[in-house]
């Protein structure tokens, strides 16, 4: 009888195994810029399961191009920290970045770039190795990034000096700036190329802007406080996340209307879509929370305690963001 | 255990900054410093909790156990809109926006020019992952910075011109540690930003390093006869500590121009050779005053009266 018994046990051993795995929680990584800590949720509970230091003002994440890594940027500690996106777990320190605000990689992943909010410098490095190759001074406070498709630009928002830079990366040099409107923010730039949309914090639109004739088309009246930017991943709509009216819009831009309004307390600020399009996470910068709005119903579904001025947030599982 | 505290204190946080602080902010086109805001209202309201744990705790034992007994308190009265403009985060916000840009540009020039300044997480292996830890260093060095500060305002003549006021206060109260010449509160926070952007102290988070210590220097200068005892006096500054510091006689005089300069920890007065640990509560001010020598009734008359003394010290004039 020992062949089935040996059997029985195999198939005991891999269902505790399945079990195991399933009993695995889907992370959620917040970074709480504030007190230097990531939260870890658990996103089928939406209940925090813990919260670690991780450094000083980490402020946005992104996943690595072959999607194994989870980057960490770590503005006033001058390093990324890189985390498994899975567990959250950190594996490693890189560090003389220097006040990494915002990141983001090239889509030929040729160049890393990040912006110095604090220190009005965008930075390029190789992406394979991280060596700076140019410290490009910049007018007041850089924040966001967005990259042309063919990896031969990247735009840059200049929040104090109401600017749009765009700089070339092959050149590593600025090839214009132009006005934004007041306090430019998230950047988007639409899959055809054809649109930079612009988040204008100090006002209550989205500035359209045709970039290669380096001029404003259009005016979309959003929240006040117009903020940071996510697609949906179906080519056809954007979210943009406004800080003052405290709400997230549903943006197409092919027809460039508002489709739908969000009220999410807070002032809400980065944004993660699930992969199966029900549910919007959204940190809410000034009530130590992160908000869950069921996009079925439009309506706020969970809140979530997290750590001081939550900023970026990520899962594992999300829309496309192309 | 304090998630209470935490859930009330950003209640009133959010609700200040969203429907105060924020409005402001967008209708004057400063969006862009809406998160340095956002602090800004955690600062006042720390400020506020500060001078309402003195007053709970402090004033309380100023009148149960005074070193002198005054017929009134109206001469502590000047000392109590110097608090206020301190702790509401006033003075703070004009020296944050003063120094700002001059750090950040120090900063970015050394980085264009390939030196990041390293933060005691790079010279401590672990610390970042130890926040409570790294706070208590840098409240440590931020505290050393400031003994070799406080023993430059007593050296430099032109410095003390300016220190003085604080020193002449002949009724020292809980409300005294924020009586200053508003050009000797720039150039501290001046020295204090230099510090910390030597040691790498998140921007945001040096103004909390400078408040942590604020109710225990509210203590150091209340009108209280209260001593740590042998062992307490040496670990924290306590009220016995820092009298002998405005003391006539001592707290500005002799070989050291003074003593007991720690402003926390008395360790550095231990180690430099300042520290006076003798018994006694003696009256407060500065010996001149004894001989009639004013300096000022009104909060003009202070401000003015120190910085022209200051600037005739530095061109070697007598005051």
């Amino acid at each position: 009888m020992k062949p089935p018994l040996s059997a029985l046990s195999l198939l005991l051993a891999a269902l505790a195994t399945a079990a195991t795995a399933s009993a695995k929680p889907e992370i959620v990584v917040v970074l709480n810029s504030g007190d230097g800590t990531i939260s870890l949720l658990d996103k089928g509970n939406y209940r925090e399961i813990k919260r670690f230091p991780v450094g000083k003002e980490p402020h946005h994440l992104m996943i690595s191009p072959d999607g194994k890594d989870l980057y960490v940027a770590n503005s006033v500690s001058n390093e990324l920290v890189i985390l498994d996106p899975d567990t959250g777990e950190i594996r490693r320190r890189v560090p003389k970045i220097s006040d990494p605000y915002q990141l983001g990689f090239s889509p030929d992943r040729k160049w890393f770039v990040t912006a110095s909010l604090r220190l009005d410098r965008v930075d390029i490095y190789k992406a394979d190795g991280f060596q700076l190759v140019k410290r490009l001074p910049m007018p007041k406070m850089p924040s966001h990034l967005a990259f042309t498709a063919d990896s031969s630009i990247v735009f840059v928002s200049l929040q104090d000096t109401n600017e749009i830079a765009a700089v070339d990366l092959a050149k590593q040099e600025v090839m214009w700036k132009m006005p934004s409107g007041k306090t430019p923010a998230g950047l988007y730039l639409t899959p055809d190329q054809k649109y930079l949309l612009v988040g204008v914090m100090g006002e209550d639109y989205i500035n359209v802007i045709d970039w290669r004739a380096k001029k404003s088309v259009m005016k979309i009246h959003a929240g006040k406080g117009c903020h940071q930017f996510l697609p949906m991943g179906d080519k056809v709509h954007v979210f943009v996340s406004s800080r003052i009216d405290s709400q997230i819009d549903k943006l197409n831009f092919k027809t460039m209307k508002i489709e739908a309004t969000y009220k999410v307390p807070g002032g809400p600020d980065c944004m993660q879509m699930t992969a199966d399009g029900t549910e919007l996470w959204t940190t809410s910068r000034f009530i130590s929370k992160v908000s869950v709005v069921d996009l079925a119903t439009g309506k706020l579904k969970k809140v979530i305690r997290v750590g001081y001025s939550p900023h970026g947030v990520y899962f594992r599982n999300h829309a496309e963001t192309n | 255990m304090f998630d209470w505290f935490d859930t009330l204190f950003d209640l009133v946080q959010t609700r200040i900054f969203e429907t105060v602080v924020q409005p402001i902010a967008y209708s004057l086109g400063l969006m862009a410093y809406s998160e340095m805001a956002y602090d800004g209202v955690a600062w006042f309201l720390y400020g506020m909790l500060q001078i309402l744990l003195a007053l709970v705790v402090i004033r309380p034992l100023e009148s149960l156990w005074p070193a002198e007994n005054w017929p009134d308190r109206r001469g502590t009265r000047l000392d109590i809109v110097y608090t206020l403009l301190a702790r509401s985060g006033l003075l703070p916000l004009v020296f944050f926006v003063m120094l700002r840009p001059l750090t950040g540009a120090l900063d970015g020039w050394l980085r264009l020019h390939g030196l990041i300044l390293p933060n005691l997480e790079d010279l401590i292996p672990g610390l970042s992952e130890w926040p409570l830890i790294s706070f208590l260093i840098y409240l440590v060095v931020i505290d050393a910075a400031d003994y070799v500060r406080h023993r430059l305002q007593h050296r430099l003549q032109w410095w003390w011109e300016l220190h003085a006021l604080h020193h002449s206060q002949r009724m020292m109260s809980l409300w005294t540690d924020d009586r200053n010449n508003l050009l000797d509160g720039a150039i501290s926070w001046f020295w204090f930003a230099m510090v910390s952007l030597l040691i790498g102290v998140p921007p945001g988070q040096f103004v909390l390093l400078v408040s942590a210590g604020r109710i225990i220097e509210s203590l150091a200068h209340a009108n209280v006869r209260m001593s740590f005892g042998w062992v307490g006096e040496r670990l924290i500054v306590s009220p016995h500590f820092h009298r002998l510091h405005h003391a006539i006689g001592t707290g500005h005089e002799g070989r050291y121009f003074g003593c007991n300069f720690g402003t926390l920890f008395p360790w550095w007065d231990m180690l430099g050779g300042t520290a006076n640990f003798e018994p006694g509560f003696p009256p407060t001010g500065i010996r001149d005053q004894l001989t009639g020598v004013n300096y000022g009734e009104t909060f003009l008359d202070q401000q003015w009266l120190g910085l022209r003394r200051s600037f005739r010290a530095i061109l070697g004039r007598k005051a």
